[in-house]
């Protein structure tokens, strides 16, 4: 791993802790507690930004796919795999943190609806991803198909939103994504944000931690003799 | 865009001339339907559940999982001898190629939509279907993005290891929602429901058989590294 990716990485992981753990004090001792729901609304400081965090892990590894299948780069599949690996994590921060406050909030930890029910299967895709990857015995061709898998699965959030649109939901409407600017309260909106920043730091830290790895594996099977003699490659 | 065309027609065409000759997909897909709507029919607790009411449900569940059946084999007539090899050195572009395709299994996919419709319905003793006008303006949509994602993850499925077990965890996810807005739309045809209230959903179809064939015909290229 070169210094730079190591100095990166390592000043990203640990602004991106400090930051988050900045984020809980505020959570606990300095946001006001929502008047309708109680304290059990924090969760969403937790919540919506690791939601942020898998969606912009998603979007990095889309784009980095379709680079990857434009360009054949082996520097943008790196990408995409990391980004793909930051999806699953954040995207299962966010599937269990969720059913917590659903827990209080809606007597139930899961109902099917549909913003709940098309993220879990949005991260199925990207769990698709690793199984596509995994099992090609063509490591090239199995780079390819798993970024085609990457492509399309980022092509179905509109449709997320769309259901979102078109459904009665019990999923709480967006609060600060709106037209007519955010409706929280400015302490919550500080806080969520603040909270945000911590994750896409500790986010991007890992990410740049794991496109390091990635690409110091490529270097050591590119110099690895294969077993025929011919030129290396990586699987 | 008449090249284009002729290109789709002349795949779709062979497709569906050696599915004529074998009848292997077609038979195994309808057979399904016809089976499925017999079990469910069985199934159900009629004395408990209204046939009107799941009908829409396992109708648009019966054509998604005969048409994922069909889907995994698109490509397995061109297999045999190396042939898909020999059509990829034909001047035929890749995106032709996966709309050819496609239209072959579109085309299995209406006919078993059809067999699904009269077997949901005659099974689950269902009367007052609702428009039939209504209800194909609703499969129409559906099942082209259906089509479309089974080809392209069909071939995807093809390379792995895991064979016809990746294509459902591939295909499902990504299918949901033509089954979540086709069985809502459907189910307000069934129950004779005003368009203004069905047309929401069949325009979201539409939306999604659109993203669904322009990604897989732009992405197919991919797939075809042989």
């Amino acid at each position: 791993m070169s210094r730079r990716a190591r100095a990166v990485g390592l000043a990203l992981t640990t602004a991106g802790v400090a930051v988050v753990l900045f984020s809980h004090w505020m959570m606990a001792f300095w946001v006001p507690t929502e008047a309708a729901q109680g304290v059990v609304q924090r969760i969403f400081y937790v919540h919506v930004p690791a939601a942020w965090s898998c969606f912009l892990a998603i979007g990095i590894a889309a784009l980095a796919s379709a680079a990857y299948l434009w360009l054949e780069d082996e520097r943008a599949d790196s990408a995409a795999v990391s980004a793909a690996e930051g999806a699953i994590v954040f995207g299962a921060i966010m599937l269990i943190s969720g059913p917590l406050w659903g827990r209080i909030a809606w007597g139930t930890y899961w109902t099917w609806e549909p913003r709940l029910t098309l993220t879990l299967l949005l991260w199925f895709i990207y769990v698709g991803y690793f199984l596509v990857r995994g099992s090609v015995s063509d490591a090239r061709r199995g780079r390819r198909l798993a970024a085609v898998v990457a492509v399309v699965g980022a092509l179905f959030i509109p449709l997320i939103h769309v259901s979102v649109l078109h459904f009665r939901s019990l999923h709480p409407g967006p609060v600060v994504l709106k037209s007519e600017g955010p409706t929280l309260h400015p302490d919550m909106l500080a806080t969520l944000l603040v909270s945000f920043l911590g994750f896409a730091m500790l986010f991007l830290g890992l990410f740049t931690f794991r496109y390091a790895v990635e690409r110091l594996r490529w270097r050591m099977a590119a110099a690895a003799p294969p077993p025929g003699g011919g030129a290396g490659g990586f699987g | 865009m008449r090249a284009l065309a002729r290109w789709v027609w002349l795949v779709a065409a062979n497709d569906l001339r050696l599915e004529a000759r074998s009848r292997g997909r077609l038979v195994s897909m309808a057979a399904f339907a016809v089976l499925a709507g017999l079990l469910f029919g069985f199934a159900l607790d009629r004395s408990a559940v209204a046939g009107r009411d799941v009908a829409a449900a396992l109708l648009w569940l019966i054509v998604l999982f005969a048409s994922m059946g069909g889907a995994g084999r698109t490509f397995d007539p061109d297999e045999e001898d190396g042939a898909f090899r020999h059509l990829l050195l034909t001047p035929i572009p890749r995106h032709a190629l996966f709309l050819g395709k496609m239209a072959a299994h579109l085309a299995l996919v209406w006919i078993v939509a059809a067999l699904s419709f009269v077997s949901v319905t005659a099974f689950l003793g269902v009367r007052g279907v609702g428009s039939p006008l209504a209800h194909m303006a609703a499969l129409l949509p559906g099942t082209i993005g259906i089509a479309a994602v089974g080809t392209l993850l069909g071939r995807i499925s093809r390379h792995s290891t895991l064979g016809d077990t990746l294509l459902p965890v591939l295909a499902l996810p990504l299918l949901v929602p033509a089954v979540l807005f086709g069985a809502t739309a459907s189910a307000r045809v069934f129950l004779e429901r005003p368009w203004p209230e069905i047309s929401g959903a069949v325009r979201v179809l539409w939306a999604f058989a659109l993203v669904a064939v322009v990604a897989g015909a732009a992405l197919f290229r991919h797939l075809t590294d042989e």
